[in-house]
């Protein structure tokens, strides 16, 4: 419900777009005892498109299982005739859009059942309406109601997905920014790859997190794997530079090619705030330095 | 752009739109690509996709998005390759501070302009206040 941003206004509105009115809800609740009679067909014809396509088959496994569905897919198609279209409703069609999202059933056989659902409802249940024109009316308002469904369905499924993308996007943004241990209070930053300004950001945040969580006195920055060292990219340095300072390291930067260095200085950008160094290796040195270790040969025995 | 004696010959042109943040890195990907094809070596190509870059990113932060048009050149001699990078945007106001160096509205480092100037053999700018900014590099193989 919050997800999908569903309020009161948010209701009203979209009742305004799919022209579902209060005499449409009358209407419909005119026809429930016709819809009750007609309630046990609506459902098995529905369950029998379901059943009848591998598609949908498979995700009804047992009888008993789609005993339990027929029985929800009743209260279902009764509230259609309850004349309430009221947050609690929609709170209610989130829930089976979100249920179906979950079992991985598509939109389509979502829209293809609603499809059938109106079939039968026309079938069974408006043509038992005496009146013609009340049945017209009718079948015009459970058409209203039954899109309205859909639109709401629908939504469930697009949030489900963007949710499940961000947090896809947020896992992979971790992995790209891997700030590794390389001994006690040095730590190591590997840059591979385009840096845009969310992943700055990122970037930035990540190395100070674990320039405190490790009480770093010094971070390698190697951007041997950046193919393009501009000025959104120097100034970004730059400023993890100063942050990182203020919280008592220091930054080298490593893995500077020539053609970097050259592009570098031809943009006038001044990187003097860091320590700079071509190799990782020399990188790895200078740091282990600056926390009081150095790399020795072993003692000849 | 008159630092020719012959008259260049344009073998290519295309044009791309730069309306999001990745649209800099396929423009100047792009322009990677067709620096090596042309035999640019690797100080011209880095030279050539970093100016592509700060004017693609000028163009999507200042200038509220536009286009970059590349273009394959020849003099008979040498290859080149031309871009120019356009918007409707905000235009310049203060273009020769712009083109100093270290003036930025966007609090940033303020060197792109006046950076990619010396990275490229021609650099021309024309820019009205309230009609939109276009940028024309041009950087040629060696002899
Ligand atoms: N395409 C453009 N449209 C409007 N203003 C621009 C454009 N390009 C550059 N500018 C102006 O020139 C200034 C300097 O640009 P630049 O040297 O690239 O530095 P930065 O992008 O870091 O601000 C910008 O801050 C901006 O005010
Ligand atoms: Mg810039």
């Amino acid at each position: 419900m919050a997800r999908l941003g569903f309020d009161e206004r948010e209701l009203q509105s979209r009742r305004a777009i799919f022209e579902l009115h209060d005499e449409d809800l009358q209407r419909l609740t005119a026809i429930r005892a016709i819809a009750e009679r007609h309630m046990a067909e609506v459902v098995d014809g529905f369950y029998a498109l379901l059943l009848g396509h591998p598609g949908t088959r498979r995700f009804l496994t047992d009888d008993a299982q789609v005993a339990r569905l027929k029985r929800t897919q009743s209260a279902y198609f009764l509230q259609l005739f309850d004349g309430r279209c009221d947050l609690p409703y929609v709170e209610n069609r989130i829930r089976v859009g979100a249920v179906h999202e979950r079992i991985g059933l598509a939109p389509k056989w979502y829209i293809a059942a609603y499809r059938r659902y109106l079939a039968l409802l026309l079938e069974r249940v408006v043509l038992d309406i005496p009146d013609r024109a009340e049945a017209l009316a009718a079948y015009q308002s459970l058409k209203k109601i039954v899109a309205f469904d859909m639109s709401i369905a629908i939504d469930t499924y697009i949030a489900a997905n963007l949710e499940s993308l961000g947090r896809h996007q947020a896992a992979i943004r971790e992995l790209s920014t891997p700030v590794i241990r390389v001994h006690e209070r040095l730590l190591l930053l590997p840059l591979v790859g385009a840096i845009d300004s969310q992943r700055a950001q990122q970037v930035m945040e990540m190395v100070l997190v674990r320039v405190i969580e490790e009480k770093a006195r010094a971070i390698i920055i190697d951007i041997a794997g950046v193919p393009v060292v501009d000025t959104k990219v120097a100034d970004h340095l730059l400023k993890t530079t100063a942050a990182v300072k203020l919280i008592g390291a220091q930054t080298i930067l490593t893995g500077i090619s020539a053609q970097v260095a050259r592009t570098i200085v031809q943009l006038g950008v001044d990187i003097s705030s860091m320590h700079t160094l071509a190799r990782l290796s020399e990188g790895i040195e200078l740091g282990l330095e600056l926390v009081g270790k150095r790399i020795a040969p072993k003692e000849p025995s | 752009m008159g630092s020719l004696a012959f008259e260049s010959q344009t073998l290519s042109s295309e044009t791309m739109a730069i309306d999001r943040e990745e649209d800099i890195v396929h423009v100047r990907k792009r322009a990677r690509m067709l620096a090596q094809a042309r035999g640019f070596d690797a100080f011209a190509c880095a030279a050539l996709t970093t100016a592509a870059s700060e004017l693609a990113r000028n163009v999507w932060v200042h200038g509220g998005g536009g286009q970059a048009t590349l273009e394959e050149l020849s003099d008979g001699n040498r290859f080149g390759i031309r871009m120019v990078f356009r918007d409707q945007g905000p235009g310049i106001a203060d273009l020769e501070r712009a083109l100093q160096g270290g003036y930025s509205t966007a609090r940033s480092l303020g060197l792109g302009l006046s950076g990619t100037r010396r990275l490229v053999e021609d650099f021309a700018i024309d820019t009205r206040p309230g009609e939109g900014t276009r940028v024309t590099i041009t950087k040629w193989t060696r002899f």
